[in-house]
């Protein structure tokens, strides 16, 4: 093993980057617990009652549900399709790759007002009325979640020379499907489950797509944080703190959860 | 001619305009190991996967035995390949891996068993069975990839540049053990190297490629003491290839009507300048060392002559005259040595 030595001056600098990252957050903790909080560095008084009237408020719960399975149902869409695609895409036809590349990057291109914009325009009326309904927003959101499949899924195949594997597999004797599902997918799920994380963070947090899109049909969670805001800033920070905490938890249980599927090859 | 076990045909391979494999012939018996060798690039490992399947070629047939094996999909081919980058299941042990071409073909378990520690005991790997790919060194890991593909009792085996990755020492004893398993087991196989060396040693038969043509076959001796064009005098080792004019420069005499002719490095014999004038009964040229290097067993000496850069090697062995750089020496030449060489592509 090697052991990493680093300098005071490398630790100096990662408590620096730390403090930038956690102050705010850690101010957000606070402030979502702090009573009167005007003059002082830290809060005068305490109190529970904004996460008391958050888990109160029945649209908060609402909200962070509407949130997880629009997200879920949007992620679980794109894996279906990206994963079958960008295999077929790397392993048979890296010609068209180049093109591939291209198209993805769209989503980072197009700015979200813009690209709600022409969502409502194209889906009110005409064949596809779907404008204001969840299934303008899962469209939306396999759209915002496809560069990172995307190269996700790539790097993955990539790293673990698929090609090579599938040819070796092949060889001994396994049809495709078969060698797909033995060796390739055994092999890349860590780096799946790792942007399908990523890919759920990013819904979870998307705001400007969403408002646009069915802001005053349909509640997520970002979307009601937005409407608190203004009522209460200490509620607000509640919100956020909850959010985050969620956040934190999905993302520990998927991660475990991708540890214990690799458990075979790590061991 | 006894019937050939692999038998290919006019294989024919272009990617966009440019031909990797130009036609190509080649028969191999069974049990032989037969060698491509060949500089980067001349198509000797897309022909291997053309036999493999994994590259479709655009003309010409295969045939494996009776079998027009051109025709089927490579897990059908009964064919074996071994990749320069091993290639093995990093979410399968040792084990795993050995046994997996057995259970894709629906070997029961106890068959399964038998074959895996047989192999295992084979490439002597008995101890590692349960280690993953990972936590195994570059010839460990090599060994299972051979073992891997011996496990489904393939017809022909391919081995693609399968040392290359690993350092010298340990590709030198590997390519005995390769040697040595593909003799007992009599296995019809084809290894793809750009090392000369390495072809030399482990071959039954080398055939030399070059731009997507097979430009020389034959036994590793005829290869290295008959080369026939100026490319296999090249790559087959450090042979002086000299212009009909330098050599006649050298040896003082007309010596024939070929362009070029190829010069063993070792053929030459390097004397002190005063030995010049002693031996009449051969040719004797004066020569200055230019620069001296020691490979080990063998003095290599680029020494000038006539106008014309020599490569000649001595063996180390203390007791032949040693020149130092820049030293005037005398060269005892054989004529009977020197090889005219075909034009390229004739």
């Amino acid at each position: 093993m090697i052991k990493s030595r680093a300098g005071w001056s490398h630790r100096a600098l990662m408590l620096l980057l730390m403090v930038y990252l956690l102050l705010p957050l850690a101010a957000t903790l606070l402030y979502g617990f702090a009573k009167q909080w005007q003059t002082t560095v830290m809060p005068e008084s305490w109190t529970l009652e904004w996460f008391g009237e958050m888990f109160r408020d029945l649209r908060f719960l609402e909200a962070l549900w509407t949130s997880l399975y629009l997200c879920a149902i949007s992620v679980a869409l794109s894996l279906a399709v990206m994963l079958p695609a960008v295999f077929v895409i790397t392993v048979y036809l890296p010609k068209w790759e180049t093109f591939m590349k291209g198209i993805v990057v769209l989503p980072y291109a197009v700015p979200g007002v813009v690209a709600a914009v022409g969502l409502i325009r194209a889906y009110s009326g005409g064949p596809i009325d779907i404008a204001g309904t969840a299934y303008i927003l899962i469209g939306a959101y396999f759209i915002v979640v496809l560069p990172y499949m995307y190269q996700g899924i790539r790097n993955s195949l990539i790293t673990v020379s698929a090609v090579e594997l599938l040819h070796s597999a092949e060889l001994l004797g396994a049809s495709r499907k078969r060698a797909f599902v033995t060796v390739i997918l055994p092999n890349i799920w860590p780096g799946v489950i790792i942007s399908t994380l990523l890919s759920f963070s990013v819904l979870f947090g998307e705001f400007v797509l969403t408002n646009m899109l069915v802001g005053g049909h349909i509640q997520t969670i970002q979307v009601y944080l937005y409407r608190r805001v203004g009522e209460s800033g200490h509620l607000a920070s509640a919100i956020a703190i909850t959010y985050f905490l969620f956040i934190l938890a999905l993302s520990t249980v998927l991660m475990k959860l991708g540890k214990k599927m690799n458990g075979v090859a790590e061991k | 001619m006894s019937a050939s076990y692999l038998e290919l045909r006019g294989i024919r391979k272009m990617f966009g305009d440019s031909t990797v494999l130009n036609d190509v012939d080649l028969s191999i018996n069974e049990g032989e190991l037969v060698t491509l060798l060949g500089p980067s690039g001349c198509g000797k490992s897309t022909l291997l996967r053309c036999i493999a399947g994994l590259t479709e070629p655009d003309g010409g047939s295969i045939m494996l035995g009776p079998t027009n094996i051109g025709e089927l999909p490579p897990r059908r081919r009964e064919v074996g390949m071994v990749f320069q980058s091993y290639a093995l299941f990093p979410n399968l042990t040792v084990y795993e891996n050995i046994e997996y071409g057995l259970k894709m073909r629906g070997a029961d378990k106890k068959e399964r068993q038998s074959r895996c520690e047989e192999l295992l005991a084979l490439v002597d790997l008995e101890n590692k069975k349960d280690a993953y790919p990972q936590q195994l060194s570059g010839g460990q890991q090599q060994r299972v990839a051979l073992a891997r593909s011996l496990a489904v009792q393939p017809k022909v085996l391919l081995l693609d540049e399968p040392l290359s990755a690993l350092d010298a020492k340990i590709r030198k004893s590997l390519r005995t053990e390769i040697r040595d398993i593909q003799r007992r087991l009599k296995m019809t196989t084809i290894f793809v190297t750009h090392d000369q060396e390495e072809a030399l040693t482990v071959s039954d038969r080398i055939c030399i490629m070059n731009n997507g043509n097979i430009v020389q076959d034959g036994s590793p001796e005829e290869l290295y003491a008959k080369p026939r064009t100026e490319f296999v005098a090249r790559f087959m080792g450090s042979y002086n290839v000299l212009s009909r004019e330098e050599a006649g420069r050298l040896f003082g005499v007309a010596v024939g009507s070929a362009a070029s002719y190829a010069l063993r490095p070792e053929s030459v014999r390097l004397l002190p300048a005063s030995a010049g004038e002693a031996r009449r009964d051969r040719r004797v040229a004066d020569g200055t060392i230019e620069s001296i290097s020691v490979l080990g067993n063998i003095v290599r000496y680029s020494v000038v002559s006539s106008g014309v850069k020599l490569t000649v090697d001595a063996l180390n062995d203390g007791q032949s005259h040693r020149g130092e750089e820049g030293a005037a020496v005398a060269l005892e030449l054989d004529s009977s040595q020197l090889l005219a060489l075909e034009k390229e592509g004739a």
